[in-house]
């Protein structure tokens, strides 16, 4: 027996939203959608003419679905779309726009240690791994997939001044700072080819006492 | 400066192509409906030598230029499309202008290796409706750069 | 008058003034008694004229203006020659366009030598640049002011935000000179003055 589907406005939008190659596609309920809507996601490289379902993201309440590994080639393109279906046979289906996760992704803050010592303040930057691998499996560092990827690292020293570092390395030390003083440092990953910039990662830090006196 | 492989060209911010680019790609890629076909398949651009890649770069770029661009423009309603175009062909053309690829004999089975992949992309280009072919290929420009961007040296 | 039907004439002299990669279009005021005269700017890169000479592309900032001049700035997005045109507009009558004798090309542009502020701040030698926009960079050469001493040299992206250059020895006085850099011409400014600065010694 034929079941008719009445189109209704169970999806506002359907997007990616990627930080440091973390791919998690997001949708919003149209003003039709209810608690009990139900979601279901499919994915294909573009190109591709088979719609591939996410598993695990079938018939689901959730408003996310993480299609991380899904598209995790840098060199491909994707399409996923939504398909809702809610109570009274009411459906409706999105698609996103091509996504591309180098050109999408955005870079998280990284991860620092800022080491106060009497005169000076030692910046150590951990690499920041993503889930995409290489062809031998090996986990990539943002480093490694940025071949442009530098750091700037910004020192408030009082209000009206600030000192300022920047490279490719991961060991900094802002020296012939003065002793039992309160700085401000701001540090920030920077890959400029594909104009990305990280917020900045913020450490309060105080110089030591000098006890040599 | 772009390095394809002996081939060098300066003069080229590849932020400013992509600011063209980001500035209409989506009013352009959801003009393209036909998702189950890309011009620039890994088959085209994967694994290019140095060697090759100036040859092919070569034959993309003027291929864009005297074909997907200009038969594109009569379609373009809006200035902002305009303007990104504008950029992009006019700094394509700095490429192409400056891009001087081998006619050395030993340098044939190369650039007839080149030639091929762009054959390949040519084809499928033609096998398309002249309209749609040109929509996606100026939706693929991403592709284009993304690729480009191997070459060029900070 | 055409046919008895005042015709406003076209603006003269057009001409661009280039520094620092910030372009300026100029042309003389086309004299009307009683209205103010509006004026309109297309351009067209090398790309338009070869390929479809018939395109002109309306200029972001003066589409129309009443100023006698226009930032064309960010319409030249490419080392290529740029054609420029310019008409009057005064209510319902439009002027013939006025061209550009030459077109112009950014690798023109006039670089001034940077303007540059160092200091120094217990031992570290801190060098200010101004920003003239986000296509420069900046060479910061530095030495030890003494017999034999050796030149070193900084690339600097950052603008307007001081820079640490070197940490450096109390009491010894250091010099500093710097030229801009323009990725997208492939030229350099000339140098700056050399500033040269003495280490008190004293830490911050």
């Amino acid at each position: 027996a034929q079941t008719t589907v009445d189109k209704a406005s169970l999806l506002q939008y359907v997007k990616f939203q990627s930080r440091n190659f973390e791919n998690i596609l997001i949708w919003g309920g149209g003003p039709d959608s209810t608690p009990d809507t139900v979601y279901s996601v499919e994915y294909k490289r573009y190109g591709d003419k088979v719609w591939l379902a996410k598993a695990g993201c079938q018939r689901t309440t959730q408003k996310s679905c993480n299609l991380t590994m899904e598209t995790g080639n840098l060199t491909e393109l994707y399409y996923a779309k939504v398909t809702a279906v809610g109570p009274g046979r009411k459906q409706d289906l999105k698609e996103t726009e091509r996504f591309s996760s180098l050109q999408h992704t955005t870079i998280k803050p990284p991860d620092v240690t800022c080491i106060p010592k009497v005169r000076s303040i030692q910046m150590l930057i951990y690499p920041t791994l993503t889930p995409i691998r290489s062809e031998n499996g090996h986990q990539l560092t943002l480093e490694e997939i940025f071949r442009d990827l530098f750091y700037r690292l910004e020192l408030r020293v009082n209000h009206s001044y600030q000192t300022h570092l920047e490279g490719k390395q991961r060991e900094y030390e802002f020296l012939g700072l003065t002793p039992d003083t309160e700085f401000l440092g701001a540090i920030t990953i920077l890959a400029p080819m594909w104009s990305k910039e990280s917020t900045p990662y913020v450490c309060r830090v105080k110089t030591l006492p000098d006890r040599t006196w | 400066e772009f390095r394809f492989g002996p081939c060098r060209v300066e003069g080229v911010v590849l932020s400013e192509l992509w600011e063209a680019f980001w500035a209409v790609k989506n009013t352009l890629q959801t003009q393209d409906n036909i998702t189950s076909v890309q011009l620039l398949k890994p088959q085209v651009l994967q694994d290019v030598s140095d060697a090759e890649s100036c040859y092919l770069v070569h034959s993309l770029l003027k291929f864009y230029l005297n074909t997907v661009f200009k038969n594109y423009h009569n379609k373009i309603a809006k200035v902002k499309i305009l303007k990104s175009f504008s950029s992009l062909a006019n700094n394509f053309i700095v490429i192409v202008s400056k891009l001087q690829p081998s006619k050395e004999k030993d340098m044939l089975s190369i650039s007839e290796r080149a030639h091929r992949r762009f054959l390949l992309f040519r084809r499928t280009f033609k096998q398309m409706g002249t309209e749609a072919a040109l929509v996606k290929a100026v939706g693929e420009v991403d592709i284009l750069l993304t690729w480009m961007q191997k070459f060029y040296q900070l | 008058l055409t046919g008895g039907v005042a015709v406003l004439p076209a603006p003269q002299n057009l001409t661009v003034l280039s520094i620092n990669m910030k372009h300026l279009l100029m042309w003389n005021p086309v004299a009307q008694p009683r209205e103010p005269v509006l004026y309109s700017v297309e351009y067209q890169g090398e790309y338009e004229s070869l390929y479809m000479s018939h395109i002109w592309i309306p200029s972001s900032r003066c589409s129309p203006t009443n100023s006698l001049e226009c930032d064309v700035t960010d319409d030249i997005t490419a080392t290529v020659p740029y054609n420029f045109r310019v008409r009057a507009l005064l209510g319902s009558q439009t002027s013939a366009w006025s061209t550009l004798e030459r077109p112009f090309n950014r690798n023109s542009t006039v670089l001034m030598a940077p303007r540059m502020e160092v200091t120094e701040h217990g031992l570290h030698l801190v060098v200010k640049l101004e920003d003239p926009g986000p296509q420069f960079e900046f060479l910061v050469v530095y030495w030890r002011r003494e017999p034999g001493a050796t030149e070193h040299v900084k690339v600097v992206k950052s603008r307007d935000t001081p820079v640490h250059i070197e940490t450096m020895e109390p009491g010894a006085m250091y010099c500093v000179k710097a030229q801009a850099w323009v990725k997208a011409i492939g030229r350099h400014s000339t140098f700056s003055q050399t500033q040269c600065v003495e280490m008190q010694g004293e830490p911050l």
